[in-house]
C-alpha cells in the first residue's frame, strides 16, 4: 500500500482545518503526526478515512494495482479520536461484533481475540463489561478492535492519550509488532518520546501547516545541528554572571550549580570550556543533541515567529 | 439488498434490547396483576350476597335473588335505630306522597352502596308495573312500552361490509398493536442512535460499515423489536380472549371470526408500517446531538399520527378522509388495512398501496442514512431544520 497526499486544504467555516500539506507513505512504514491540538491532525485523518473530502489538493491511496481517494474500509482499521465500545457489553462482545462487521468469522475472529486480549493481559477479563475496565484497559481493547482483522494500513488517532508510561511502551510494541505483521501504521500523537522510538517517517503541523516533514534524521537536519552542553559546578554560581562570562550563548538555569548552555553549529566548544574554566571549577560536562521533543519545541517557536511576523 | 453488515448491525441491535428474562418476568407479573384484580372482584363482589330491606306494608313487590322484601310492624324509627344498631336490615325505604298520584322513595341505609343502584332498578320496575295496573294496561302492552327502538341498517354500497363487523374489530386491533409496536421503536431507536453518538461508537463504525449500511441496520433491529413487542401483545390479546371465552363465556373457543383474507393484507402493511416510522425515527435520532438538550426527539411521535387519523375516520370507511389517508404513503399503512377490513376493494387497489409504501419506505430509508452521515460530519453540531430538509431533499451520494 502506498499513500500519496498533494497540497490537501480543508477549511470549516472560515476556520483553514488544513493548508497545503503534502507527504507520502510507504507500505510497512510507521508514519507520525505531529502537532499541539488544533494542528489538522485528526482533520487530515478524517479525510484519509474518507469522512470528508478535501477541499482541494488531492490523496492517492494505491493497494495491489487499484487506486483510491481515501483509504477503502476493507484496508483500514481505525481508532478514531472520538472514541469509545458498547460500555454495557463485555470485551469479548464489543470486539466480536466489530471483528464480524469487518467480514471476520466468528472463530477466526476469536483466534485473533485471543492473541492481542494475550498481548495487552486481558485474556482473564475477556467476560467483563467494558464499564468495569479502566479507562486505560478500554483504550487497548480499542486498539484491539482497529487490528483484529488485520487491515493493510491501520490510522490511530492519539494512540497513547490516556495511558500511563508502563501502558505507553506497552502500545510501542503493539505498533511494532503491528509492522512486523506488514501493516502500515499512521498515528497522530503529542508524546515524541514515544514517535521518536518507532516512526519510520514522521510531519510536524502547526495551524494546519507542515513544518517539518521526513526521517527523525532528516527534521534534525532540517532544524539545523542543535546542541547542547550540560555544567556542574563545585558551588554556586550566579545566572547573570555565567551569562556576562558566555554573551552569545543562551542559557537554561537548573539549579545554582547546574546550567545547560545552547550551543549552535557556529560555535566552538573548546573556547567555551576554557572560558567557564578559568572561571568556576566544573564537576561534570555532559554534550547532548536535541531530541524531537525539543526540536518540536524549537519548531513551533520558530513557526510562531514567522507567523506573528 | 440488505447487506451482510446491515444483518449484523440489526442482529446486534435486536439482541442488544432483547432481555428476554425480564420480559418473561413482566409477562408473569401482569398475569399475577390479572389473576390479583379477579380475586378482589369476586371477594368483594356485593351482587352474591342477599340484603334485607324493610318496605312499607303497601309495597306488595316479590322478593329477588339479591333483595328480601320485608314489612315490619314495628314504627318507621325503630326500624332506623334497628338498621343502625345491628344491621337487622340493609335498607328501610319510606314512601312520600307529593301529589295525587306522584311518589317519591326515600332508601335509609348507612351509607352509600354499589348494591344500591340494582336495587333502584327492581323498585323502578315495581313502579312501571303498578302505574301499567292503574292504567290497566295488559302485559303485553307494558311489554310493548318497554321494547326500545330498534333500527337496522341497509347499505345500498355493495362493497360496505357493515358497521360493526369482526373484521372492524381486526382492524381496530391492528391499530393498537402498531401503536404498541411504533411506542416500543420510539424508545429503542432514540436511545440506540443518540446513545452511540454520545458513547463515541460512530465514527469507530464508519470506518466499518458505510451510514446506510448503519442506518438500514438500526432500522431492521429496531422493526424487528417493534414486530417482536406486537406479535407477543396479540397472543396475549388471544389468549385473554380464549380466557374469557372457555372460562368467563364457557362458549370453548371459536375463532371463526377471523377473517384470515384481511389478516393476510395486514401483515404486509404492518411490517411496512413499522419500517417506515423507524426510518423516520432513525433519521430524527440522526440529527440529535444530545437528547438531553435536544428538542427533536418529540418530532419522532409524529409517527403515531397514521393511527390517529385513521382512528378518527374508522366510521366512514367510504369517506374522502378515508381514501386520502389509505392512499398518502405516510398514512396507508395504518389507513388502508382497516379500510380493507371494512370494503371490499378490487385487489389492485391494496396492491398499488402497498407498492407506494414499499416506495416510500426505500426514500425514507435514504434519508434517514444521509442524515446520519450528514450530522455525523458536524461534529457536536445539531444541524436545522433547514440542514435536515435539504440533506432529505439532495440526491447527492453518500
Amino acid at each position: 500500500m502506498q499513500l500519496i497526499v498533494t497540497a490537501i486544504c480543508k477549511d470549516y467555516g472560515t476556520i483553514a482545518a488544513v493548508r497545503q500539506v503534502s507527504f507520502q507513505i510507504n507500505s510497512g512504514d510507521i508514519f507520525a503526526l505531529l502537532g499541539p491540538n488544533g494542528a489538522g491532525k485528526s482533520s487530515i485523518i478524517r479525510m484519509l478515512v474518507g469522512m470528508t473530502k478535501p477541499d482541494s489538493g488531492s490523496i492517492l491511496v494505491s493497494h495491489q494495482d487499484e487506486h483510491y481517494d481515501h483509504v477503502p474500509r476493507r484496508l483500514l482499521g481505525y481508532l478514531p479520536e472520538d472514541r469509545g465500545l458498547y460500555p454495557d457489553k463485555s470485551i469479548e462482545k464489543n470486539l466480536l461484533y466489530l471483528a464480524q462487521l469487518h467480514g471476520l468469522s466468528k472463530q477466526k475472529a476469536l483466534q485473533e481475540m485471543a492473541h492481542w486480549l494475550e498481548v495487552f493481559e486481558l485474556s482473564d477479563r475477556r467476560n467483563e463489561d467494558l464499564k468495569q475496565l479502566s479507562k486505560g484497559n478500554q483504550q487497548k481493547v480499542q486498539l484491539i478492535a482497529a487490528v483484529l482483522h488485520q487491515p493493510a494500513l491501520v490510522i490511530l488517532d492519539e494512540p497513547f492519550s490516556g495511558l500511563d508510561p508502563i501502558n505507553q511502551e506497552k502500545v510501542v510494541t503493539f505498533l511494532k509488532a503491528l509492522k512486523a505483521r506488514g501493516m502500515t501504521v499512521i498515528l497522530s500523537a503529542h508524546q515524541m518520546a514515544m514517535v521518536e522510538k518507532l516512526a519510520d517517517h514522521m510531519l510536524l503541523m502547526a495551524q494546519g501547516k507542515a513544518i517539518l516533514a521526513g526521517t527523525l534524521a532528516d527534521i534534525k537536519q532540517q532544524a539545523g545541528p542543535q546542541r547542547q552542553m550540560v555544567i556542574s559546578c563545585t558551588g554556586p554560581v550566579v545566572a547573570e554572571q555565567l551569562q556576562q562570562w558566555l554573551p552569545e550563548l543562551e542559557i537554561d538555569v537548573q539549579s545554582t550549580t547546574r546550567f545547560v548552555l545552547k550551543l549552535t553549529a557556529a560555535q566552538n566548544v573548546s573556547a567555551i570550556l576554557q572560558q567557564l574554566v578559568s572561571q568556576i571549577e566544573l564537576t561534570q560536562v555532559e554534550m547532548q543533541t536535541a531530541d524531537l521533543h525539543q526540536l518540536y519545541l524549537t519548531a513551533m517557536a520558530e513557526h510562531q515567529l514567522r507567523e506573528q511576523a | 439488498m440488505i447487506s451482510r453488515q446491515s444483518m449484523i448491525v440489526a442482529k446486534w441491535e435486536f439482541l442488544r434490547f432483547f432481555k428476554w428474562k425480564q420480559q418473561l418476568i413482566s409477562y408473569l407479573l401482569m398475569m399475577a396483576v390479572m389473576a390479583a384484580v379477579a380475586l378482589w372482584s369476586y371477594f368483594t363482589d356485593e351482587s352474591r350476597k342477599v340484603y334485607r330491606i324493610a318496605v312499607p306494608a303497601e309495597f306488595s313487590i316479590s322478593n329477588t335473588e339479591q333483595f328480601q322484601f320485608q314489612r315490619p310492624t314495628i314504627a318507621l324509627d325503630e326500624q332506623l335505630a334497628q338498621l343502625k344498631a345491628d344491621e337487622s336490615w340493609h335498607g328501610v325505604i319510606t314512601l312520600n306522597t307529593t301529589g295525587s298520584d306522584q311518589h317519591s322513595v326515600v332508601l335509609h341505609t348507612l351509607a352509600a352502596k354499589k348494591w344500591q343502584q340494582q336495587l333502584e332498578t327492581e323498585l323502578a320496575d315495581y313502579f312501571r308495573q303498578q302505574y301499567a295496573t292503574k292504567l290497566q294496561l295488559t302485559p303485553a302492552q307494558l311489554a310493548q312500552l318497554q321494547q326500545p327502538l330498534t333500527i337496522d341498517y341497509a347499505y345500498l354500497d355493495e362493497n360496505f361490509k357493515g358497521k360493526d363487523t369482526p373484521e372492524k374489530m381486526i382492524a381496530l386491533g391492528v391499530l393498537i398493536l402498531l401503536f404498541i409496536g411504533l411506542s416500543t421503536a420510539f424508545g429503542q431507536v432514540l436511545l440506540s442512535i443518540t446513545g452511540e453518538k454520545q458513547q463515541r461508537v460512530t465514527e469507530q463504525l464508519y470506518a466499518i460499515v458505510t451510514p446506510q449500511q448503519w442506518m438500514d441496520g438500526k432500522v431492521l433491529g429496531h422493526s424487528l423489536s417493534a414486530m417482536k413487542a406486537m406479535l407477543t401483545s396479540a397472543l396475549v390479546m388471544l389468549l385473554v380472549f380464549i380466557v374469557v371465552s372457555v372460562v368467563v363465556r364457557e362458549d370453548g373457543v371459536n375463532l371463526g371470526w377471523l377473517n384470515w383474507g384481511v389478516v393476510a393484507w395486514l401483515v404486509p402493511f404492518a411490517l411496512l408500517g413499522v419500517l417506515l416510522s423507524a426510518c423516520f425515527m432513525g433519521a430524527i435520532a440522526a440529527s440529535i446531538d444530545d437528547p438531553n438538550t435536544s428538542g427533536k426527539g418529540a418530532v419522532m411521535m409524529i409517527t403515531w399520527l397514521p393511527m390517529l387519523f385513521t382512528y378518527l375516520v374508522i366510521d366512514s370507511p367510504t369517506g374522502t378522509a378515508m381514501m386520502i389517508l389509505s392512499w398518502l404513503p405516510l398514512t396507508s399503512f395504518a389507513a388502508m388495512p382497516v379500510k380493507m377490513a371494512m370494503v371490499d376493494l378490487p385487489w389492485w387497489q391494496p396492491a398499488l398501496s402497498l407498492i407506494l409504501l414499499v416506495a416510500a419506505v426505500w426514500w425514507m430509508r435514504r434519508v434517514a442514512g444521509r442524515i446520519f452521515l450528514r450530522g455525523m460530519q458536524m461534529y457536536g453540531k445539531e444541524p436545522s431544520w433547514g440542514q435536515i430538509v435539504g440533506w432529505a431533499l439532495s440526491n447527492k451520494a453518500d
